[in-house]
């Protein structure tokens, strides 16, 4: 849990509510959201801004996918540790998660800071 | 009866005895200036008539011209008695002497069918009697003073007076009445002549001569007499000679009948050959029954009616006096008929003989002119057949063909060019391979196939069966209609298909971005609260109050998804419920008309999403202030009906919606129809069979 303090977070998804309540939830397990972003464009640009350790990125976004977003945060020079998430089941995708780049996937429903945590140290 | 039907038994030896009688009376005569010219007359005279009528009767024994001419014959024999020297038979003989003229005006009125065919007739024979009875009367009863030589008569036993004055009152007033009457006989006799058929003038001709001028010259008689002198002998040879001259023409007439069997015969014979056509056939029996008219009509057993030597249906026409028709039968059953002159059935036995004879051909050209009344019906079948019509052989040359429509063919010289030279040659051997495989299996093939006609692709179907042994028919029909149809089908079904996957696509969108956020939100929501219950009681709360809030939203986003999959009141409370269920939830008042009937589920749930389409796109683009739903059942369809007042001038093709609900009624047969002109409301009627 240690590792995960003080961890900045930037939150992906076009859900304000998700977004709010991700935030709430994350904070009170001590991580500090620098940003949120409502589309593929808009995290590509915030990622660049403000350089967060982690993203935790909405599978289905108005225009890019979080897929092709993890893709192309892959190939920063310095990538921030990736984390999708989505309302889906994680096996409706596939084998898509693996094969993105991104340290894992979290339900939306099951998100939590050690949960995030679980999948950073694995 | 005996006597009626043998009538020779009993008239044969009753004429030689009143002959004899009348011998024995005219040569025993002392008032009978030549009595053997008188003996020799009368016996030719009446006997003749008698012969004659013996045979006529004996011949055709319902025919009464017959019976007349022996009445003739036997009332000649009645006037000999004036012959007698006694003053009884003398008497008789001159009072009934006279009715053989009667019977003899009789016989021309019968001749040839043997009884009167009017009333005017009836009564003309009636009158001639009345006269041979009357006059002989008051002649008897008035007579003059000297009537006979070389002796004076007998008594007269009915005489009343000898006044001259009295004698040639009566005899005037007689002579009148008798030429009046066979005058009227004369010209009954000559507007027959003029109305008969020339079949009929042919049987009339000899006898009507003789018997006219018979008449004619007892009327020349009946003025003369009384003014004795050459002219009245002249008059007297002439009459005697006509007169006797009618059973020896009647006789004439009957011996043509039995020559005219055995010509017909032959005619039959000679004719009608071996191979002849069915119009040689009706020619030889014209030319057997003497009847340039006669026709002949053959019993068609498929179509249970006649027809023509040509095989074209024939009605036979009703009896007239003119025409009649003549039935051929075998076994009970119906071969031929012959239209022909109703004066062929005087001759009986001509009719019968040569029919009969003709029966064999008729029945031999029956099956001749079924098949060709078979062939008519099939070239009339083809001719009204819409198809084109080729016939091809083996080879690929074109050896004949039927376009109803010169302007669908390909190609417009057909004879003589190869399917190569007239179609693309892949189409050609495709046409080539489905004839001769039409050919080789005996079955017929179907091919389809396209081509480039006047700048557009139409479609056809070929058929192809065999029509002997090294050709074949090929019957094209233009199919463009139909396979325009069938891919509108397809693309519907398409279009359906892709509504449904379009319709869960947004509805799993929907619950994603919808129920789905929220209960995710709801989920973080209570784990948070789950954190906080025991620090922070207040916020652990305020969280669940949150979520709360929430779950409601979700619940209610749930209901309105699910009230999109289908309406649940139309399932629970159908139709009309659930129109007014629409009508409630529409912004502008909705005035809804029916159901008058129970629709099936299909067709209430597409009346239901017709109505709820298009009440959406009235709250959208109409502008109205009133709509009006009607749902109907009419004539087997179910009639739905959603009229705006609203500014019109929507476009049927716009947007998925009107599309889809066309798509959902064509899935049911249905046709869906949208009136909007331009500032006059929208009109959308969806008409949906109901079987």
């Amino acid at each position: 849990m240690a590792e995960t303090m003080d961890m900045t977070v930037l939150i992906v998804d076009d859900h304000p509510s998700f977004r709010a309540s991700a935030r709430t939830l994350l904070e009170a397990e001590g991580y500090e959201v620098v940003g949120e972003a409502e589309n593929g464009i808009a995290a590509l640009a915030a990622v660049r801004r403000l350089h967060p350790d982690l993203v935790l990125l909405d599978v289905q976004l108005p225009d890019l996918d979080g897929f092709q977003v993890a893709a192309r945060l892959g190939k920063l020079a310095d990538p921030p540790a990736i984390v999708l998430t989505s309302s889906r089941d994680g096996a409706d995708y596939g084998r898509c998660i693996k094969e993105s780049g991104a340290r894992g996937f979290v339900p939306k429903a099951d998100l939590s800071g050690a949960a995030i945590a679980a999948l950073l140290v694995a | 009866m005996t006597s009626l039907r043998r009538p020779w038994l009993f008239f044969g030896p009753a004429a030689l005895i009143a002959g004899g009688l009348d011998v024995a009376l005219t040569l025993t005569s002392n008032h009978e200036e030549n009595p053997a010219l008188a003996t020799s007359l009368g016996l030719f005279v009446s006997w003749s008539f008698v012969v004659a009528g013996l045979i006529g009767w004996s011949r055709r024994p319902g025919n009464h011209t017959g019976m007349l001419m022996v009445a003739v014959g036997f009332g000649v024999l009645v006037g000999g008695l004036t012959e007698a020297n006694y003053s009884l038979p003398y008497t008789l003989g001159g009072l009934f002497g006279s009715l053989f003229i009667a019977a003899f005006v009789h016989l021309l009125l019968v001749y040839p069918g043997g009884s009167l065919i009017s009333r005017y007739a009836f009564w003309l024979v009636g009158a001639a009697y009345a006269t041979a009875f009357f006059a002989p009367l008051f002649d008897l009863m008035f007579a003059s003073r000297h009537t006979c030589k070389p002796h004076d008569c007998p008594d007269n036993l009915l005489l009343v007076s000898r006044d001259h004055g009295a004698n040639v009152a009566q005899t005037a007033f007689w002579t009148a009445v008798a030429v009046l009457v066979l005058a009227a006989a004369f010209k009954l006799l000559v507007g027959r002549w003029h109305r008969a058929t020339p079949a009929l003038r042919r049987i009339l001709r000899p006898v009507y001569l003789a018997g006219a001028l018979s008449l004619l010259l007892l009327s020349v008689g009946f003025i003369v007499t009384p003014f004795s002198g050459v002219g009245n002998v002249v008059v007297e040879i002439a009459l005697i000679a006509t007169f006797t001259a009618v059973p020896f023409l009647f006789l004439t007439g009957l011996l043509g009948t039995t020559l005219a069997r055995t010509a017909g015969m032959r005619a039959i014979f000679r004719e009608i050959p071996e191979r002849a056509t069915a119009g040689e056939v009706e020619e030889g029996l014209r030319e057997a029954l003497r009847d340039p008219t006669a026709k002949v009509a053959y019993w068609y057993d498929e179509g249970g009616h006649y027809v023509d030597v040509e095989g074209n249906r024939f009605e036979l026409p009703p009896d007239t006096r003119r025409r009649v028709v003549t039935r051929l039968e075998y076994a009970d059953a119906p071969v031929a008929a012959i239209v022909h002159d109703a004066a062929l059935r005087e001759e009986p036995e001509l009719l019968e003989t040569i029919t009969g004879a003709a029966r064999i051909a008729l029945e031999r050209d029956k099956l001749l002119v079924e098949v060709r009344a078979r062939a008519e019906r099939y070239r009339a079948l083809l001719q009204a057949m819409p198809d084109l019509m080729f016939r091809i052989t083996r080879n690929g040359a074109y050896l004949s063909y039927n376009a109803p429509n010169p302007q669908d063919l390909y190609w417009h010289d057909v004879v003589g060019l190869t399917v190569w030279d007239r179609l693309p040659p892949e189409l050609a051997d495709r046409i080539i391979e489905a004839g001769r495989a039409a050919i080789d299996r005996g079955t017929p093939e179907v091919i389809e196939y396209t081509l480039s006609f006047d700048g557009e692709t139409r479609h056809y179907e070929g058929r192809f069966a065999p029509s002997g042994d090294h050709e074949f028919l090929m019957i094209v029909r233009e199919i463009t209609e139909r396979k325009r149809q069938q891919e509108e089908v397809e693309a519907s079904r398409a279009r359906i298909l892709a509504a449904g996957d379009e319709a869960r696509r947004k509805l799993e969108r929907n619950l994603h971005d919808g129920a789905q956020q929220r209960l995710v939100s709801v989920s973080l929501s209570l784990r948070l609260a789950q954190n906080h219950l025991r620090d922070d009681p207040g916020e652990a709360e305020k969280l669940l109050e949150g979520s709360r809030h929430e779950l409601a939203q979700a619940l209610e986003e749930l209901r309105e998804l699910a009230r999109g999959i289908h309406p649940a009141v139309l399932t629970d409370r159908g139709l009309e419920a659930a129109l007014d269920a629409l009508a409630a939830r529409a912004p502008l008042p909705v005035e809804i008309v029916g159901p008058d009937c129970q629709l099936p589920p299909a067709i209430e749930a597409a009346a239901y999403y017709v109505v709820s389409e298009s009440l959406a796109n009235v709250t959208k683009y109409a502008h109205a202030s009133s709509v009006k739903v009607r749902v109907a059942c009419s004539n087997g369809n179910a009639l739905v009906e959603v009229a705006d007042d609203g500014i019109g001038g929507a476009d049927p093709l716009r947007g998925s919606g009107l599309r889809g609900l066309a798509d959902r009624v064509a899935s049911l047969s249905g046709k869906l129809a949208v009136e909007s002109p331009r500032g006059a409301g929208t009109r959308v009627r969806a008409q949906i069979p109901l079987k």
